[in-house]
């Protein structure tokens, strides 16, 4: 089976590769790979310091927002209604293979 | 020179982001993590949540892959608690006899659930909750059918009961105040969870006191003060935590009611630091003395000890913040209330979405949003900045919360 590979963009506009394995979101790799996320709740959709962009098309090809995620992404600073998702919602797919993931700006 | 230690003592959210967070700054020594449990870290916050629903996975997510730590170089003593400190020696003797030296010592040992104490406590089928061995075997017990008594209405309690009447059990709880959640809610939010819980068919009985467990064998009743009895196949108690700082205790490191710390984290001992639910915040500069339950505040104390010993500047100090989610409906709760706050109502609870504001001399305290997220982060900052609110504008849900701001106080320190 082919590794998921994907392109993480850091706040500093660093790119780095790095490996999605199976069963995890998107935020546990992130953070497995030390990029600087809180996620302070875990990934239960609470406190939105696991923001990302990812591309519109990206987007457009995953599962919708729930309202929770939604509420929580309107109201950040960075919000791009086009790109925003909390990484802790996406799940592992190897569709989603050399996809680019950007951090969102850490909040005020 | 033998290589300078830091050993971490527990492995919970709070331990955890003290080896990530040391190793991010590069700190040039070992780290050593000393478990008491034997498998893989985990989050905590699934345990009384999505885990216990029916037909929810097997998988509690873990706060870091294994090989994370291996990659890390961060050393890990698993399946070991730690029995004895030496503050002199500056080592620590494991459960099995074993001694590991620090030059730095974190201790993370977290909470442990308050245990019942009445006649019959010990009966097979009463169950507490804070680990995974805990849920699994509460999973395991609550079947379909079961008579689930749930002594304790706050955060754990109703989480328990969501999930036990979701899963078609007859789920009564028996709570000692006279309404859910009163440690850390207001009458109006407390009332609605209630009737929520109601809806699903769960009976509250207030004002109770639990004297006696009953069974042959294994729990068949509960016995109340006023005499009453409650059936029940399942008891679980949800009566609060107790901070394990026996160990911080007994080598006389400061304790009251938690590990006495600063905000940096330090104990009372230079070379000790203390984080996560164990611990007492103290600072009387700023009026804080307090120990809180809270994940946030846990990975915060832990980043702050790691920044310390690094001779880094503190990280800021987050509004502490909560959540609960019950029967799908979820309560988050920015900064703390006080019963005397002046409480507003933003918006109405029949709608199924609203804010309850407690202000304390015109500003913004602590925030509640039920299924109301869009309020959330506002009222976090809000609460963080000290903001003077106008109550009319506040209380229509019309109106963005951030306009209901009459003046900002700045209170950066």
């Amino acid at each position: 089976m082919s590794k998921t590979l994907i392109n993480v963009i850091d706040r500093e506009g660093a790119v780095r590769e790095v490996e999605w394995e199976p069963e995890q979101s998107l935020m546990e790799t992130l953070r497995d790979n030390d990029f600087p996320i809180l996620a302070s709740c875990g990934g239960t959709v609470s406190c939105a310091t696991c923001h990302v962009f990812l591309e519109k098309p990206v987007v457009e090809s995953l599962s919708p927002r729930t309202e929770d995620e939604l509420e929580l992404l309107e109201d950040a600073e960075a919000y791009n209604p086009e790109a925003s998702r909390l990484s802790c919602q996406i799940k592992q797919c190897s569709s989603l293979a050399g996809i680019n993931v950007t951090l969102a700006p850490e909040e005020d | 020179m033998s290589e300078e230690s830091i050993v971490i003592i527990g492995a919970g959210h709070a331990g955890v982001q003290a080896a990530v967070r040391l190793t991010e700054l590069g700190w040039p020594g070992r780290i050593v993590l000393v478990e008491e449990q034997d498998g893989p870290t985990y989050e905590r916050p699934p345990l009384s949540k999505e885990y216990l629903k029916a037909g929810a996975s097997d998988e509690i997510p873990a706060l870091r892959k294994e090989h994370y730590f291996d990659e890390k170089r961060i050393e890990r003593i698993k399946g070991s608690g730690v029995v004895g400190l030496d503050r002199e020696a500056r080592n620590v003797t494991l459960s099995d006899g074993g001694q590991v030296q620090y030059s730095k010592l974190i201790i993370a040992t977290g909470s442990q659930a308050r245990p019942l104490t009445v006649p019959g406590s010990d009966l097979p089928g009463i169950h507490l909750l804070k680990t995974r061995a805990d849920a699994e075997a509460l999973r395991t017990a609550m079947q379909p059918g079961s008579e689930v008594v749930i002594i304790g209405a706050g955060y754990i309690g109703l989480e328990v009961a969501a999930a036990a009447a979701a899963l078609g059990c007859a789920t009564t709880v028996l709570e000692f105040q006279d309404r859910v959640m009163s440690r850390v809610t207001s009458d109006v939010v407390s009332r609605h969870f209630e009737e929520l819980h109601q809806e699903h068919d769960t009976r509250f009985v207030f004002g109770t006191a639990v004297t006696e467990v009953r069974g042959d064998g294994r729990v068949q009743e509960v016995v109340t003060a006023d005499g009453a009895t409650y059936a029940a196949d399942v008891v679980v108690a949800g009566i609060g935590v107790v901070p394990r700082q026996e160990l911080a205790e007994a080598a006389g490191i400061t304790v009251k009611d938690g590990i006495v710390v600063d905000l940096d984290s330090r104990t009372s001992d230079p070379s000790v630091y203390a984080v996560g639910d164990v611990t007492r915040l103290i600072d009387e500069e700023n009026g804080i003395n307090r120990r809180l339950e809270s994940i946030q505040s846990a990975l915060a104390q832990a980043i702050n000890a790691a920044n310390h010993i690094m001779g880094q500047a503190p990280a800021r100090h987050e509004v502490p913040w909560f959540w609960t989610v019950q029967h799908g409906v979820r309560l988050q709760t920015a900064g703390l209330r006080s019963p005397d706050d002046d409480v507003v109502v933003r918006g109405t609870p029949e709608s199924g979405h609203f804010s309850v504001l407690y202000l304390r001399g015109g500003r913004l305290a602590a925030i509640d949003t039920i299924a109301a997220l869009g309020d959330f982060t506002a009222g976090k900052k809000l609460v963080a900045s000290g903001a003077h609110i106008d109550t009319d504008l506040a209380a229509d849900p019309a109106n963005k919360l951030t306009t209901a701001v009459r003046e900002l106080v700045d209170e950066t320190r």
